[in-house]
């Protein structure tokens, strides 16, 4: 039994602020005060430091083919940052696409506990587990990408009813090992693959001819209809496009009050105005955000420096090609399932759009009123690595830093932001709501992200700084279920994460129809295609932690 | 009674013998022997059956030991080693895991067998990169193939029958059109053949050819009458019909091309494709897989940061395997196929080798079990995207190179 006693709890979940109290664990759990007399193995005496659940990071491009294409594309970001093997740790490299040990071991650093990657094509999922796998410490969630495979489109083409399209998600969810369900331009990865460049909402693909809003809603149905707790995962389409707010909007309608989760909306909040124009939508898109209940959003802010894109969107990673930086990229068709593309790009601060881009991202930041409806990413590593999420969270939580950092962007961006007059800074309790409470909560982890009686006992213990960075850069203390993996911004000991499923209800009638749509087209054997749960322990996780299929509670 | 010994059958096994990873195999297992008896090709028959009575003994210095022997004088060869290099010639990712993990604890470096065929293609990705496609793609959408300096079925038999033939397709492909630059392969399927053309090019003149036709592309005009030695004509034709067609893709082998400076003519091609795109699809197909290559490009990628040739002599890893007339010590695997034995040298080896290997002039030679026929595993595919499970189809006494790896690993790690 560990005893952490006396810090300052933040526990959203609980609606606790900064309450003074002792945690008790046992056996990898949170547990109730014990017996007088009971005894407490070791005792951690934390007065006035600041207690949260593990962080959840719900999009983090950590594991999967398009990630190793950029690692093995940029010996540039691995040569300065290689580390070597101590008696505890393993050997790696990288920032902007580390290798799964420096992953794991940087999370867990700073007080993550789990890490979702929210691209898992079916056809790479393997690989993704297999990364994942030797992705140490963190617990770990696939989300299946669907809506651009030709399963799917031919289903839609031939007007199947929606339970055949249930049946088919959950059949995905089951042979993946996932836990959400992602679409990435609707429509638009296939439709590049028949030469075409760009595909609106309402754009008819120029093969199948349904649109990118019936995919929307056959798919968000689907998620609803089988109680998956995440919300449908959407990267919408038009991602970077001047003027694509109108786009996101119509995406948000697309759902028809079904819950939809849009992801980096960052990229997908922009105007057409100014003399550029390009210009910042972030007030529209942060009130639609709060006007809808079935909305959440990530952000995909973005920070200046060295980063590299790795995105499913191959329409816009080719039209962004020309922007590389270093000067070489890669796109991919891949298995009438999706696509993929790198590309390498550094955003500038004295760049008109690179600096109006992140003031957009700290715009809805601080615009869209509810916590629980917005979270932090910089979608990792497309808008930045995610080792710079202290900085951002100082930017949220200190106006003085950011007027600062406004300060240095190109001056014409400032100008055009509204950001200088948003004066809001983000409470401790609202950081715990948007890196723990609310991302458990929308993935359906009943026993994460809260640090109730049951929990598992995933704890970050922060020395109170008003250096916010540095406060979340090195947190005093992480438990891993249980166990104290890091301290003081070092690890102190190596566990391996398990994986996050989520296995809902389907008619196996179902595999029939997939059986015979393998057997004529594919290169695979459909008994060859699903990961069985002991073969995702042979990818190297410790087990799969299957959550329950519900609605999160509004 | 007891010689009748009942088979048993497998279906749509995975074949582990080459790049495509067919897993449609049909499979018997008599006692521990695996027969192909469909969807077999060439290799698979042979591999799967092969071995399957040879002897199989642990060695150190030439004489017979037992397991626990050879690893403690294995682990005692890395220990006195300043600068081992470990090799993979074909191991799955466990196996792949285990030797990074050895070549980090030992300071050494870290390769496969195949490293110069696989650094022709990385070093266009690390430098240009490319668009390119996959097998599923390939079966369904493409309608022109054109294949760079290799005949593809020395190392993929079974690739046009499964990717590029005459069967049902989810898009229309029409009648596929072929183009071999180089050498048309005997057993081409009869179906194709008639579709078939076929330029005489010098592989090594491939730069020069495709900056032709991308200049040919960009409505330049040519002043020569030929290029590589072929007629501009021939250019041209091939240039429209990689217009025409809808979902073209250009493949190559990079093993098939070794000459001086082959990654410029790999980079001239990728080019060339990413110039068509601007008005068109059209993508590139690097072939490998061979002897588990990609395997070792995967995982030493994402476990290090660098692909495949990776040293460890500083302590973080580097990109780059230490010369082989530095190296102080060898260590080989080489579980899929006893014929793909080690590079003969004058250091201590180690070598972990399919039952039947001759190895008899390395200092210790450990058998291991095969992937895909005694123990699962994951192998990658010819298209560097789709990992395929292998399965178990019967028992073997022998560790599998993971396993033993781990065993070696564990010895070396003992204090001393």
């Amino acid at each position: 039994m560990i005893r952490l006693k006396g810090g300052r709890l933040y526990d959203p979940a609980r609606r606790i602020d900064g309450k003074v109290g002792d945690l008790f664990v046992h056996d990898g759990h949170i547990v109730a005060t014990p017996a007088p007399g009971m005894a407490i193995d070791r005792e951690y005496d934390i007065p006035g430091r600041v207690v949260m659940a593990g962080a959840i990071d719900l999009h983090t491009h950590i594991g999967g083919g398009k990630v190793n294409i950029a690692r093995a594309m940029l010996p540039e970001d691995h040569r300065d940052s290689a580390f070597a093997r101590t008696d505890l740790t393993r050997s790696g490299s990288g920032v902007a696409a580390p290798s799964t040990f420096a992953a794991g071991y940087r999370y867990a650093e700073m007080g993550y506990t789990a890490c979702f990657e929210p691209a898992m094509l079916p056809s790479n999922a393997r690989h993704a587990h297999m990364e994942m796998g030797d992705t140490p410490i963190v617990d770990k969630g696939g989300y299946a990408m669907l809506g651009n495979d030709d399963f799917l489109l031919r289903l839609m083409a031939d007007g199947a009813e929606q339970k055949l399209v249930n049946d088919y998600v959950a059949w995905t969810l089951h042979a993946t090992q996932c836990i959400a369900i992602k679409v990435v331009n609707p429509g638009g990865i296939s439709a590049f693959k028949f030469n075409a460049r760009h595909l609106d909402v309402d754009e008819p693909h120029p093969h199948y001819r349904v649109t990118p809003r019936a995919i929307l809603a056959t798919l968000t149905r689907a998620v609803h209809e089988l109680a998956i707790p995440h919300a449908l995962h959407v990267h919408a389409s038009n991602l970077g496009v001047p003027g694509n707010a109108a786009t996101t909007l119509a995406t948000m309608e697309a759902a028809e009050g079904l819950p939809i989760h849009l992801t980096h909306v960052q990229f997908h909040s922009y105007g057409t105005e100014g003399e550029r124009k390009f210009s910042s939508a972030a007030a529209s898109i942060a009130e639609a955000i709060d006007r809808h209940a079935n909305v959440s959003a990530d952000v995909g802010q973005i920070m200046f420096g060295q980063t590299v894109t790795a995105s499913g969107d191959t329409m816009v990673q080719f039209r962004n090609a020309r922007h590389a930086l270093p000067d070489k990229w890669l796109c991919m068709d891949i298995e009438c399932d999706a696509g993929c593309g790198i590309v390498p790009f550094r955003y500038r601060d004295s760049n008109f759009v690179n600096a109006l881009q992140w003031a957009i991202g700290l715009e809805l930041f601080l615009r869209v009123k509810d916590p629980w409806r917005v979270f932090l990413t910089t979608d990792h590593p497309n808008g930045a690595p995610f080792t710079s999420y202290p900085h951002l969270i100082r930017l949220l939580m200190d106006k003085g830093f950011r007027d600062e950092k406004l300060a240095q962007i190109h001056p014409d961006a400032a100008a055009h932001s509204q950001l200088a007059s948003l004066n809001r800074e983000y409470s401790l309790y609202e950081i715990a709501v948007m890196t723990r409470a609310a991302p458990a909560r929308s993935l359906g982890l009943a026993d994460r992200g809260h640090l109730g009686i049951g929990a598992a006992a995933d704890i970050t213990v922060y020395r109170d700084d008003p250096d916010r960075e540095k406060m979340f850069s090195a947190p005093e203390y992480v438990f891993k279920d249980g166990e104290l993996v890091a301290q003081d911004g070092r690890i102190v000991k190596v566990v391996r994460g398990a994986t996050h499923v989520i296995r809902p209800d389907f008619d196996r009638g179902i595999e029939k129809r997939l059986r015979d749509y393998f057997d004529r087209y594919h290169t695979i054997r459909f008994d060859n295609f699903p990961i069985s749960a002991e073969e995702l322990v042979e990818c190297g996780s410790r087990e799969a932690l299957v959550h329950a299929c519900a609605r999160p509670a509004p | 009674m007891s010689d009748i010994v009942r088979a048993q059958e497998f279906d749509n096994v995975p074949c582990p013998f080459c790049g495509l990873l067919c897993d449609d195999v049909r499979v018997t297992m008599t006692k521990g022997a695996a027969t192909v008896i469909a969807n077999g090709c060439a290799k698979s028959r042979v591999l799967f059956a092969a071995n399957a009575n040879d002897a199989a003994i642990a060695l150190a210095d030439g004489k017979p030991v037992d397991l626990a022997t050879a690893i403690g004088r294995a682990a005692q060869i890395l220990r006195a080693a300043r600068q081992p290099l470990l090799i993979s010639a074909g191991t799955d990712v466990a196996g792949m895991r285990v030797l990074i993990e050895l070549a980090e604890r030992c300071g050494g470096s870290v390769d496969h067998a195949n490293g110069d065929a696989l650094f022709r293609n990385l070093r266009v990705l690390q430098n240009t990169g490319w668009i390119s496609t996959t097998l599923a793609e390939i079966r369904n959408r493409a309608d022109l193939l054109v294949v760079a300096g290799t005949g593809i079925t020395g190392r993929f038999p079974r690739f046009f029958e499964r990717c590029f033939g005459n069967f049902e397709t989810l898009f229309e492909v029409g009648a596929r059109e072929l183009w071999f630059l180089g050498d048309v392969p005997d057993d081409l399927p009869a179906a194709l053949r008639s579709r078939t053309r076929s330029l005489a090019i010098d592989p090594s003149r491939f730069t020069e050819f495709f900056a032709a036709l991308r200049a040919l592309f960009s409505a330049h005009v040519l002043k020569e009458k030929a290029v590589a030695g072929v007629p501009i004509g021939n250019l041209s034709e091939l240039l429209e019909r990689m217009r025409a067609a809808r979902y073209g893709v250009l493949a190559w082998t990079a093993a098939d091309l070794a000459f001086p400076h082959a990654d410029l003519a790999i980079q001239s091609m990728c080019e060339f494709v990413k110039a068509l795109n601007s008005e068109k699809r059209f993508s590139v197909l690097p072939l490998g897989g061979s002897d588990a290559d990609l395997t070792a490009q995967q995982v030493t990628t994402w476990q290090t940061g660098f692909p495949v040739r990776v040293n460890f002599n500083g302590g973080a890893p580097a990109q780059g395997a230490a010369r082989r007339d530095e190296v102080d010590a060898m260590l080989f695997v080489s579980a899929l196929d006893a014929g793909r034995t080690p590079p003969s040298g004058n250091i201590p080896s180690i070598v972990l080798g399919r039952a039947g290997m001759r190895a008899e002039g390395c200092s210790v030679f450990i058998p291991v079990s095969v992937p895909g026929l005694h123990h699962a595993g994951h192998l990658y595919r010819a298209d560097n995207v789709v990992a395929i499970h292998l399965r178990k189809l019967a028992g073997s006494a022998l560790p599998s190179a993971a396993q033993a790896l781990q065993r070696i690993l564990d010895t070396v790690r003992e204090p001393h």
